[in-house]
């Protein structure tokens, strides 16, 4: 049995420190660590998305970093971006459009389509497909996904 | 999936027959093979490791011969785990022995092999690659076994 | 489980302590490495990351013209690099095709190429890009020319203790070159691929990915096709030729057969785009 180390990281603005393995990956750290479930575990493999999170301003895999390596990142997850104004416009889009059904892609998809937005407001729908190509979802067959995303964008131009 | 294949050695059907009866030689022949001991009339115990990349197994194998033809036939049954028991693995081989000549046998193999578990689970489709791989250093060291030793 | 994360700042750093813990593995991106953990098919007593050091990082232009690529570049900055021009615009496609955005933020060149995984995008593309690898070790440095580093299936010719450190391309010519990519759906392993460069004496270099445990390549072919780069007989052979060198899986990417029968049409299409890009 490894020993527990403590972890500090820069989570979402504030220094937060929590006990865990040395091999421990961010997710694991994030969710059972310091009870921020906004990130999901789904497969576990960095294929499906669903533990996406910024990091160091870049959406990367919560389940394939390993908490030990992000002492001196910036990692941030929705709880930090409540406060965004992209966010906001994309949170909204989303709840209202029909674009969220179990909620467990959102959170990953919510980080993925927020860097997009950054990049491009006015994005295509096919650069919107290929920028949330790394978040898989179930229910929603992607449309209204692809809409909210667009339409959160066209929200901020005004 | 199936795994077969064909090769020759150079010794008669008894010869052969023996030989892969032999704990010795297959534990010293079957490459990763860690050990290999009877149980009993018709039933081994052999340990291999398996190296991909990174990744390494050791299975543990209880192999059962169910029917036995001497010198031309067996079928077995082998079933086993890996790390412990994070994968398993079944399979139902037959193996002929053909009669080239007094000196010279061709030796058919022909496996169903199923693999469950955290090694089935991805579909490596490059462990028959590395079933064919291991089959063919096992024929080779084999002949060579059977060419260093000649029968008086 | 991992007793230990090494967070070495230089490759000597690096180095030494693998050489005091030879049981560590190195650490890059992760895309690769932490999912096989995750997932149990791999237990490393240690880790050593090479995230922090900063000689492995970063797309550089050399005296010579040459095009350095530092091992832990993310495919990110790889698929987005203005150096991967031209003739070297191949690696910069092949960088954009590895999975999704995210895992294109995390995943590098160098890990990519020690795991060698045989439906992995990088190696047709650098083969036919002829590149060349810089292996640093505890007894010093070697290059090596990337035909000779896959060995076997998921098996390249790093020694125990070396780091592959940079990945060198020739100097980029003003000439077409394309990656294509064959997969069930977007952001999975290719079913097979290929990479195609023209070179200034009206040929080119073609290898071709996933259908074996390396790129597969046939240089004698393709100089056959000199010339004759618009004639569909010429290209039939060379397509032959790769076929006979193909040793494709079956996998539930595809089966061994139906690779089999991708490859010659494959590059007959890439082939041809590329002549029309040249073209226009």
């Amino acid at each position: 049995m490894s020993a527990l180390t403590a972890i500090t990281l820069d989570l979402d603005g504030r220094r937060q420190t929590a006990l865990a393995a040395p091999d421990a990956t961010l997710l694991t750290l994030l969710r059972e660590g310091l009870g921020n479930t906004g990130p999901k575990r789904g497969c576990n493999q960095g294929v499906c998305g669903a533990c996406t999170v910024m990091i160091d301003g870049w959406p990367q895999r919560a389940c394939l970093t390993l908490a030990a390596a992000c002492a001196d990142k910036r990692v941030e997850t929705l709880e930090g971006l409540a406060e965004d104004p992209v966010m906001a416009s994309l949170a909204k889009h989303f709840a209202e459009g029909g674009a969220v059904q179990c909620g467990f892609c959102t959170t990953g998809m919510l980080i993925s389509a927020r860097k997009l937005l950054e990049e491009d407001p006015k994005p295509s729908s096919e650069r919107v497909r290929a920028a949330l190509s790394g978040n898989l979802c179930r229910c929603t067959g992607y449309r209204k996904i692809v809409e909210a995303v667009q339409a959160a964008g066209q929200g901020l131009a005004q | 999936m199936r795994i077969e294949g064909t090769f020759p050695v150079s010794a008669g059907r008894e010869r052969v027959w023996s030989m892969i009866h032999d704990c010795a030689v297959m534990a010293a022949c079957l490459p990763g093979c860690d050990s290999a001991e009877q149980l009993g009339p018709s039933s081994y115990r052999v340990v291999v490791s398996v190296k991909v990349g990174p990744i390494k197994a050791r299975f543990t194998l209880l192999v059962e011969i169910t029917a036995s033809e001497r010198p031309a036939q067996l079928q077995c049954r082998t079933r086993g785990e890996e790390g412990s028991r994070a994968s398993q693995v079944s399979a139902d081989s037959t193996l002929r022995l053909e009669e080239i000549s007094a000196d010279e046998t061709e030796l058919t193999y022909s496996s169903e092999v199923s693999v469950t578990g955290r090694l089935g689970k991805f579909g490596l489709g490059v462990m028959r690659k590395k079933a064919d791989q291991i089959a063919a250093d096992f024929a080779k060291a084999l002949q060579a076994r059977v060419l260093a030793e000649p029968v008086e | 489980m991992a007793a230990y994360l090494e967070r070495p700042k230089t490759l000597t750093e690096a180095l030494e302590i693998k050489a005091a813990r030879p049981e560590a593995l190195f650490l890059a991106g992760g895309a690769t490495l932490i999912a096989m953990k995750n997932a149990g098919l791999v237990d490393p007593e240690g880790l050593i990351a090479l995230e922090g050091i900063e000689d492995l990082r970063g797309i550089t232009q050399e005296p010579d013209g040459r095009i350095r690529i530092g091992a832990m570049t993310r495919h990110r900055e790889t698929a987005a690099s203005p150096q991967l021009t031209g003739s070297l615009a191949l690696v910069r496609e092949a960088a954009g095709k590895i999975a999704n955005p995210p895992v294109r933020n995390m995943g590098t060149m160098g890990g990519a190429l020690a795991n060698a995984d045989p439906g992995a995008d990088y190696p047709a593309a650098l083969v036919a890009a002829e590149a060349e690898l810089e292996l640093i070790g505890p007894d010093g440095s070697r290059r090596l020319p990337i035909a000779d580093f896959f060995l076997d299936w998921y098996e390249t010719a790093l020694a125990e203790g070396e780091i592959l450190a940079a990945i060198r391309l020739p100097k980029p010519e003003a000439r077409a070159s394309t990656y294509r990519k064959l997969a069930r759906v977007s952001g999975d392993y290719a079913t097979a691929s290929c990479a195609v460069a023209l070179t200034a004496d009206q040929g080119l270099r073609v290898a071709i990915g996933a259908c074996g445990p390396a790129p597969l390549r046939a240089p004698e072919a393709e100089a056959d096709l000199r010339g004759k780069l618009h004639d569909p007989a010429a290209v039939a052979a060379l397509g032959a030729a790769l076929v006979a060198l193909a040793d494709p899986v079956d996998d539930v990417r595809g089966s061994a057969a139906y690779r089999l029968r991708l490859i010659p049409r494959l590059l007959a299409s890439t082939l041809g785009t590329l002549l029309e890009r040249e073209a226009a």
